[in-house]
């Protein structure tokens, strides 16, 4: 339509001025006219408007009168153009806004009481206001309700016809997957080619359907709207940190929404970029888990006959004694504690301390070391940073994006809807660099599919061709020279044709992305989990800030490297110092004046600097029997980490296994004690999202049963030690994070980071660099099959898998994912049995053809033991960062 | 004191006359017909428009007319009524009230939920005996309130049609609006 709003950043658009209602405004040239009123605060009603995607026009509600015309006009479709004269108001037009809302009633089916939008529904609040009160002509339309799809059903009846739905799926979720077809006399919203529905289930067509049309098949007609309370809490599924809102109907959550909905329409569409409000499949349809039946009720100790209920003061005093006993017979060392990073900030603070001066032990880790802390550990040792460098912002308006090994749609789906803007509204040139066929690599410009576990070699690729090319920026080279020869001389051990070889990418391919990528005036590098959770993570994001730095895209504004995290709070967790190398800040461990602050800020001693294991070395020290106590808040290795890392046997040796967590899980089996934890929905506090932003967590329910928040059973068993920590409330905690960390909530704006690699380049560089890249590739494996375990957009970790509505949605199938060309070569039908062999096991799967996987690969979801393909993973594990490594490895593959 | 009244005083003593005066109002009243009923064996005629207890009522197939709308909810000034409502997977589209309660006790008879109920699902009878020695007894619950519908379904009627929320006695079972509206009848046929 031409109406985009002129937001590109490089054209500013000229500025015009036009008369409303005998007020002179000034608007920007090329804006829809009912932007420019609603600018003005004037509400003109418009049912298929919403400022997230072009104006349609379908309504016929948001008439205004322009002078020098007879008729109204749309003012929705119609530019702003100097010198309008516009008058919203008046007795004629009113008239005229009634009549179109006659228009619209006089087919629709007045089964308000039994429909679930009945009081959140656009058509009936503007019956309402235009007095509509008589219908001559009305007819019904009979349309039988769409209930193929798992989640919507279309009752098609309801629609009023505004393309709302189809616009936001196009023009912001980029994914078309709705249309408008003729059926039966009546234009009707249908999914593409009128099959099932069958999308990624972000529901935001559901949230902007204006009337009852798109319901939610999880909730449907349990609720009415007024009935429902409403919190506003932050989503815990992964590190987007997306605002929603819990709707609960006494003590069940009954839906969950998003600020997105047709209720906010006006905006700026430039304002997207930092967000349009919406969710995803997990955060809106997720929600189940909450009030699950297999949440537990009370804490349990085991007994002769096994786990039996106990009351809690009986459990905290044995758990507590048996703590104390063990540190005094063992010695602070032999106990070792592991979070998730789903908990709050506050919680892991508290945790933290708990470990470090209530236990006295820095052996004490989070769910951030699965990934997350090799980018941390790379940025804080390179730039002196310790999360990502740009805001949504940046990436949307970025001119190139590299995303390597980052799965976004599937990962992180809403921060993935800022790449797909740059590349629809900005024309950004998008170098998708990834073992998967991606859906983000299907929009991008340049989608280069590489062989599975090659990321990183092509980094260094594309390193090498900047450096061949001469596209270096002259800032790296006046900054350090010393360093930026290093590189060069680096460089040279890397052949462009032997890591053309290795990812099956053409020379020519690389040296055009390199060129894209250096010439670009502002250019974001996006990673993830294809290369901070496979082996040589580490180095890779360093090579990373190498091709980021040479390029001159470290420091320059709106520039930068960042990452996604996988669970809600890893960025938090590492802020917090849940590491045995980070205190809260993060500042390193190690340092003598952060120790200092800290042991006088909790009035205690610290453990000694060089204490500390993390993970890896947690599990490896229970199976030496050096490690004898364990505590675990959320965190579930037997199910998370394959059999050969020898969890079973870590988790037997324990004289004392503490399992703190909403479910019954596979480590709670092996546990002594289990307390019950509370879910996000529960709890109170702060989370940290991967651009930096601390955001709320609020309580939309009290506790289920007798299950507590994980801060008050850590002060709890502090307590029953016989040293108190000084938290009643949340707030009390909060106070003492601001103590420490002066300027941590910031008002829950990210704090600005500033990258300087200086110190790094000339203290060390030039030695270590010749060594990253002198890495020539790893030793071949006899297997063809490159297995990967990914995640799937319905699921995050092994919590999703308690939300039925995702497990209706993507159950697990226990299938092999492979492309189609491979089981037609193994001459695989859907379904056939295969046998997977890799270096530490065997198994027999079915088959099932995936478009997204590529040839000679094969994929299995993360999120399912069963059949338990991850067993067939080996852990490498990163001499650096000790980051446990198990998301891949070769198998082979034969068809039985 | 004058002796006029004296001699009053002294007649009165002797005659019984206060006696006498009282005795007048028992024997007028015995040949009067009696102003009192004999509840519980005689009962009083109770107007249709009486507010008494609140029955729910089915469609002459038998089908509950309730689509637990929640309306009644919402309507309620005293909250005493509690819906909860499902999709009748049986019949697509057909929304009913699994469960369903009124708190006779925090009930006031004003009568909103019954003018508020889109489907004439809820009436009020003509019934008032329903004191007991338990008062939990005293929440209705979906299954009570069904019973009472039937039992006083005339009750329920005539409520209806006192209450104008029907046209005239014909109609005073047909309901304003049907839910789901049945696939091929046109709007016409169904107000």
């Amino acid at each position: 339509m031409g109406l985009k709003p002129v937001t590109t950043p490089d054209t500013e658009a000229a500025t015009i001025a036009l008369n409303i209602d005998g007020e002179t405004v000034t608007a920007k040239e090329g804006v829809s006219l009912y932007d420019v009123i609603s600018s003005m605060g004037k509400i003109v009603p418009a049912m298929c408007y919403h400022y997230t995607f072009d104006p349609f026009g379908s309504c016929g509600m948001c008439l205004v009168l322009q002078e020098g015309k007879k008729s109204p006009v749309r003012s929705c479709t119609a530019k702003a153009t100097e010198g309008m004269v516009i008058r919203t108001d008046g007795e004629d037009l009113f008239a005229a806004r009634k009549k179109a809302v006659e228009k619209h009633l006089s087919v629709h089916p007045l089964d308000c009481p039994v429909c679930d939008a009945d009081g959140h529904c656009e058509l009936q609040d503007m019956a309402f206001q235009h007095q509509v009160t008589n219908l001559a002509n009305a007819k019904q339309k009979n349309i039988p309700e769409d209930t193929r799809s798992l989640v919507l059903d279309f009752n098609m009846n309801r629609c009023i016809a505004c393309g709302e739905c189809i616009n936001i799926c196009k023009d912001v979720q980029r994914i078309d997957a709705l249309q408008f077809m003729k059926k039966g006399g009546f234009t009707q919203v249908v999914a593409k080619g009128d099959h099932a529905l069958d999308c990624e289930f972000c529901g935001d067509c559901l949230a902007v359907c204006p009337v009852g049309a798109i319901t939610n098949k999880f909730s449907k007609y349990v609720y009415k709207p007024w009935q429902l309370r409403k919190t506003t809490t932050t989503c815990n599924y992964c590190g987007d940190g997306c605002q929603l809102y819990v709707e609960t109907k006494d003590t069940e959550v009954v839906r969950v929404t998003s600020p997105l909905s047709w209720k906010n329409k006006w905006g700026d569409r430039g304002d997207t970029i930092n967000g349009h409000g919406g969710l995803c499949v997990r955060g809106r349809f997720g929600f189940q888990f909450i009030d699950s039946k297999e949440r537990l009720k009370e804490p349990f100790i085991r007994k002769e006959t096994g786990l039996a209920p106990t009351p809690w003061i009986e459990a905290l005093d044995t758990t507590a004694d048996r703590l104390k006993d063990i540190k005094s017979r063992y010695g602070s060392d032999a106990i070792a504690g592991l979070i998730t990073a789903r908990c709050t900030n506050e919680e892991l603070y508290v945790f933290q301390r708990f470990m470090r001066a209530v236990l006295g032990t820095n052996n004490l880790d989070s769910s951030a070391r699965y990934g997350h802390m090799n980018f941390v550990r790379a940025v804080h040792h390179a730039l002196g940073i310790n999360r990502t460098m740009n805001s949504s912002a940046d990436v949307t308006k970025a001119k190139a994006i590299l995303v390597v090994g980052a799965n976004v749609t599937e990962t992180n789906p809403v921060a993935s809807l800022r790449v797909k803007a740059a590349i629809g509204t900005y024309n950004a040139s998008v170098i998708v660099v990834d073992s998967m066929q991606t859906n983000l690599a299907k929009l991008a410009s340049h989608p280069l599919m590489v062989k599975p576990g090659t990321e990183g070699a092509f980094v260094k690729g594309l390193v090498k061709s900047v450096v061949e090319q001469d596209l270096i920026d002259p800032d790296p080279a006046a900054q350090a020279p010393e360093a930026l020869a290093a590189l060069k001389a680096a460089a040279q051990a890397v052949s462009i044709e032997a890591v053309a070889a290795e990812t099956g990418i053409p020379v020519e391919t690389i040296q055009t992305v390199a060129r894209i990528f250096a010439e670009a005036s502002c250019a974001v590098i996006l990673c993830g989990e294809g290369i901070v959770r496979q082996p040589g993570g580490y180095n890779h994001t360093l090579s990373l800030v190498d091709l980021a730095w040479v390029t001159g895209k470290l420091t320059k504004p709106g520039c930068g490297i960042n990452t996604f995290t996988e669970e809600g709070n890893e960025q938090g967790a590492v802020d917090m110092g849940v590491a045995p190398e980070f205190l809260p800040g993060p500042v390193p461990y190690a340092q003598d004046e952060a120790r200092q602050t800290f042991s006088e800020a909790w009035d205690t001693t610290l453990p000694d600097a060089q204490s500390g294991k993390s993970l890896v070395e947690i599990f490896e020290d229970c199976r030496a029997g050096k490690i004898k106590a364990l505590y675990l808040v959320g965190e579930n290795p037997l199910a998370t980490l394959p059999k050969s890392f020898g969890v079973e046997e870590a988790l037997s040796q324990l004289e004392l296994l503490i399992c703190q967590d909403p479910f019954l899980t596979e480590t709670a089996h092996y546990a002594h004690v289990v307390f019950p934890a509370c879910t996000f929905a529960e709890k109170d506090g702060t989370v940290t999202n991967q651009e930096g932003m601390v955001q709320f967590v609020r309580p939309a329910l009290d506790p289920l049963g007798e299950s507590a928040l994980d801060w008050h059973i850590m002060v709890g068993l502090a307590n029953g030690m016989g040293h108190s920590l000084p938290y009643e409330t949340t707030q009390d905690i909060q106070a003492d994070i601001r103590k420490v960390l002066p300027g941590y909530y910031n008002l829950g704006q990210p704090r600005p980071v500033a990258a300087d690699p200086t110190a790094y380049l000339r203290n060390g560089y030039a030695e270590s660099v010749g060594a990253r890249y002198a890495n020539g590739r790893g030793q071949e494996s006899g297997r063809p099959y490159g297995l990967k375990l990914i995640q799937l957009i319905y699921h995050s970790g092994k919590l999703s898998t308690k939300a039925s509505g995702l497990m209706d949605i993507s159950p697990n199938t226990g299938t092999l994912r492979m492309s189609l060309e491979e089981c037609e070569r193994l001459g695989l039908a859907e379904g056939g049995r295969v046998r997977v062999t890799s270096d530490h096991g065997s198994l027999e799967l079915s088959v099932q053809a995936d478009v997204s996987v590529l040839p000679g690969t094969c994929a299995f979801p993360e999120h399912f033991n069963e059949p338990p393909v991850k067993d067939l993973v080996r852990v490498v594990v990163d001499p650096m960062t000790r980051v446990p490594y198990f998301k891949s490895t070769r198998v082979t593959i034969e068809k039985i | 004191m004058d002796t006029q009244k004296q001699t009053k005083r002294l007649l009165d003593a002797v005659l019984f006359r206060e006696i006498w005066k009282a005795m007048k109002v028992t024997f007028k009243h015995m040949l009067h017909r009696p102003m009192t009923f004999q509840y519980p064996r005689e009962k009083r005629t109770i107007p249709d428009a009486h507010r008494g207890a609140l029955g729910l009522l089915r469609y002459d197939n038998g089908q509950e007319r309730c689509v637990g709308c929640d309306l009644c909810e919402a309507a309620c000034p005293s909250r005493c009524i509690k819906v909860i409502s499902e999709e009748d997977k049986s019949l697509p589209l057909q929304r009913y009230a699994t469960e369903f309660y009124i708190d006779i006790t925090k009930c006031v008879f004003c009568g909103y939920c019954v003018e508020a109920c889109p489907v004439n699902a809820l009436a009020m009878t003509k019934m008032y005996e329903y004191s007991t020695h338990d008062k939990r007894t005293l929440l209705f619950d979906k299954q009570r309130l069904y019973e009472i519908g039937e039992q006083h379904l005339e009750d329920a009627k005539k409520y209806l049609y006192a209450h104008n929320q029907e046209h005239n006695d014909e109609e005073s079972r047909a309901y304003r609006y049907h839910f789901p509206q049945p696939i091929g009848k046109t709007e016409g046929s169904d107000s």
